[in-house]
């Protein structure tokens, strides 16, 4: 059928989500480049006085801040994002890597194990706090706690049944004609899924790879349970800001917060046409 | 073509004598078992130390009154049901926390169903920016959920835009202390879910719409359907798997609830906001109460498993199955 196009009070409706949907992503990004005189204002203020950097500045250099007559943050920010860099990124590319193989598995030899799918899949079921528990008194006694090996082990835990599914339902897509051409050649059958099936799927695999890399940057609870004082990550540093003298620091904190979400917003639009694939383990394809 | 039909052929069983007129290539290295037990060993490995490890630990545990100041986990005492008891019988706030989580999870779903639904409706229709508008509602989705807590805090607090709005329409005695009331928290955590997760709703949805095969639709408008009638008898029926994948995988997400809240509120005014997740993790490390948390980590665990069987039954072979 041939699209109708918006009437006048449709077009309104839409423009009002619109702007439902932009607020709050406005507000924090205003917040960020507020300077202190504007950062808990009554009323509050909507568009900055005289918009600054101070905030992002203050995030590495603690004492920044104190030109506007404000005592410094307890703590500089760097080793958050540090943490949150080196955790993301390790757990991402180790999740990805074992899901590609084990989404080929399933994907290809299914008839060798129907049980592997759902035993990945229900890790997804879990509520956290659930399995935060056990692994806290586990890495205790490993001497996993407090570091980034344990948080990285989780992370790769916990995306494992989104990168398999999501990956599996890219292999899933291609026909299996592909590798049977590379064996015809010659190849062994693993030969032929490196050679062929990989290749093939890279879109997919980059699409994957940046969705469980938006997870991990995302994740909190785990982050927040099991750092102490060696290991830090930046939606854990977020919670705990407290300064060393004033209440809160509204635009250091929302500083952060645009600094941890600038990230996530440009790769989500990247591979916009696979987030339900993600979301979904890949039973919805855009 | 054919003939790589052939060779896959070969392998299950054997070929009548001469059907074969090519002679495949010797194969080298693994056979099929051999293959598929390689590809998902690691991933069987991770899935195994890391979830099925932790929580045969953290059912022991349950069974027992262990907490971190008597030392080794072998050094518990065993209480048998003890805890389970206490939490299914006594335990208020574990009742209230699961009974909230619930009542929350319906509201925030319905809510994200109906304007998602509505959002990719408004999408079918031809606009001009069609395609920045879209990437323009799929943003409250890519944030991380402990930043949507935050700003959400900031616009609730008392001096902040939301309650001017609501000062500026319905005079400054409407001004209304968000975290100070149990209901409007309450509201509050319900309305920064619905602002984030709408956007799924809305993602799943549209690619439901477009799947929709134009000739059903067609046939019933040359019988005299009118659009209303069409809608709801016609598309909305084909929709239906996706419906139930959508309200799945979200409840799924819903009932693990923590991060927003835990920006938001931490749980209060008193215990009015906590949710499931939140009560376990305040037993587990506020309260050093670890087995008794583990108890109730396993209660959430088999229900929510009890939960998603039921409502995936319908589709769990579309899910399974995938493209095929």
């Amino acid at each position: 059928m041939e699209p109708k196009p918006l009437s006048l009070p449709l077009k309104l409706v839409m423009f009002a989500a619109l702007i439902i949907v932009l607020f709050p992503v406005f507000w924090i990004t205003m917040t960020a480049i507020k300077p202190p005189t504007d950062w808990n204002a009554s009323p509050a203020i909507w568009v900055p006085s005289e918009p600054t950097f101070i905030n992002f500045k203050t995030l590495f250099d603690p004492d920044a801040i104190r030109e506007y007559g404000v005592g410094g943050v307890s703590q500089s920010a760097t080793k958050a994002v540090f943490g949150s860099l080196t955790a993301s990124i390790t757990a991402t590319l180790l999740s990805v890597a074992i899901g590609l193989f084990s989404a080929i598995g399933i994907s290809r030899y299914s008839g060798s194990s129907k049980a592997t799918p759902l035993i990945i899949l229900s890790g997804r079921m879990f509520p956290p706090a659930a399995i935060a528990v056990p692994f806290v008194i586990i890495f205790s006694n490993i001497g996993l706690i407090d570091s980034y090996t344990g948080l990285i082990g989780i992370y790769v835990a916990v995306t494992l049944p989104f990168s398999t599914w999501m990956l599996k339902s890219f292999v899933d897509d291609l026909p299996r004609e592909v590798e049977e051409a590379a064996m015809i050649d010659g190849r062994s059958r693993l030969m032929a899924h490196f050679t062929v099936t990989i290749p093939l799927i890279k879109g997919g695999l980059f699409a994957t790879t940046m969705f469980i890399f938006i997870l991990n940057w995302s994740e909190f609870m785990f982050a927040l349970v099991l750092s102490y004082s060696n290991i830090s990550t930046i939606p854990v540093q977020l919670a705990k800001y407290v300064t060393a003298t004033a209440g809160t620091l509204y635009g250091v904190q929302a500083a952060l917060a645009v600094l941890a979400m600038a990230p996530l917003i440009y790769v989500g639009y990247l591979i916009q046409g696979h987030l339900a694939r993600g979301m979904t383990f890949g039973a919805i394809k855009q | 073509m054919h003939n790589t039909a052939a060779i896959e052929h070969r392998e299950v069983s054997p070929p009548a004598p001469g059907a074969l007129t090519i002679t495949p290539p010797a194969r080298r290295g693994l056979t099929r078992k051999g293959i598929a037990r390689v590809l998902t060993m690691p991933g069987q490995i991770v899935s195994v130390l890391v979830l099925v490890v932790p929580l045969l630990v953290a059912f022991y545990m349950s069974f027992t009154d262990w907490s971190p100041t008597r030392g080794s986990l072998f050094d518990a005492g065993f209480t048998g049901l003890f805890n389970y008891e206490e939490l299914l019988i006594y335990d208020t706030r574990f009742i209230y926390a699961v009974i909230r989580t619930l009542l929350i999870s319906i509201a925030c779903l319905s809510l994200e169903f109906t304007f998602g639904l509505g959002l990719a409706v408004l999408f079918m229709r031809k606009f001009r920016g069609k395609s920045v508008l879209f990437s323009a509602f799929l943003t409250p989705m890519m944030i991380l959920p402990v930043v949507v807590g935050y700003t959400f805090w900031m616009l609730f607090q008392s001096n902040g835009p939301i309650n001017q709005i609501v000062t500026y329409l319905f005079g400054a005695e409407a001004m209304l202390e968000w975290f100070k009331s149990s209901h409007l928290a309450v509201l509050a955590v319900i309305i920064t879910e619905v602002w984030h997760w709408t956007p799924l709703f809305f993602l799943i949805l549209l690619s439901g719409l477009n799947a929709v095969p134009e000739n059903p639709v067609r046939a019933a408008v040359i019988l005299g359907a009118n659009p209303r009638q069409v809608f709801w008898r016609v598309i909305l029926p084909m929709l239906k798997p996706v419906i139930i994948v959508a309200f799945v995988i979200r409840s799924m997400e819903i009932i693990k609830l923590f991060d927003e809240v835990f920006m938001l509120t931490r749980g209060g005014p008193g215990s009015s906001t906590e949710t499931i997740s939140l009560y376990i993790y305040k037993l587990a490390f506020s309260d050093f109460q670890l087995a008794y948390g583990a108890a109730a980590a396993f209660i959430v665990l088999v229900g929510s498993l009890l939960l998603v069987h039921l409502l995936l039954t319908p589709v769990r072979d579309e899910l399974l199955e995938g493209s095929h």
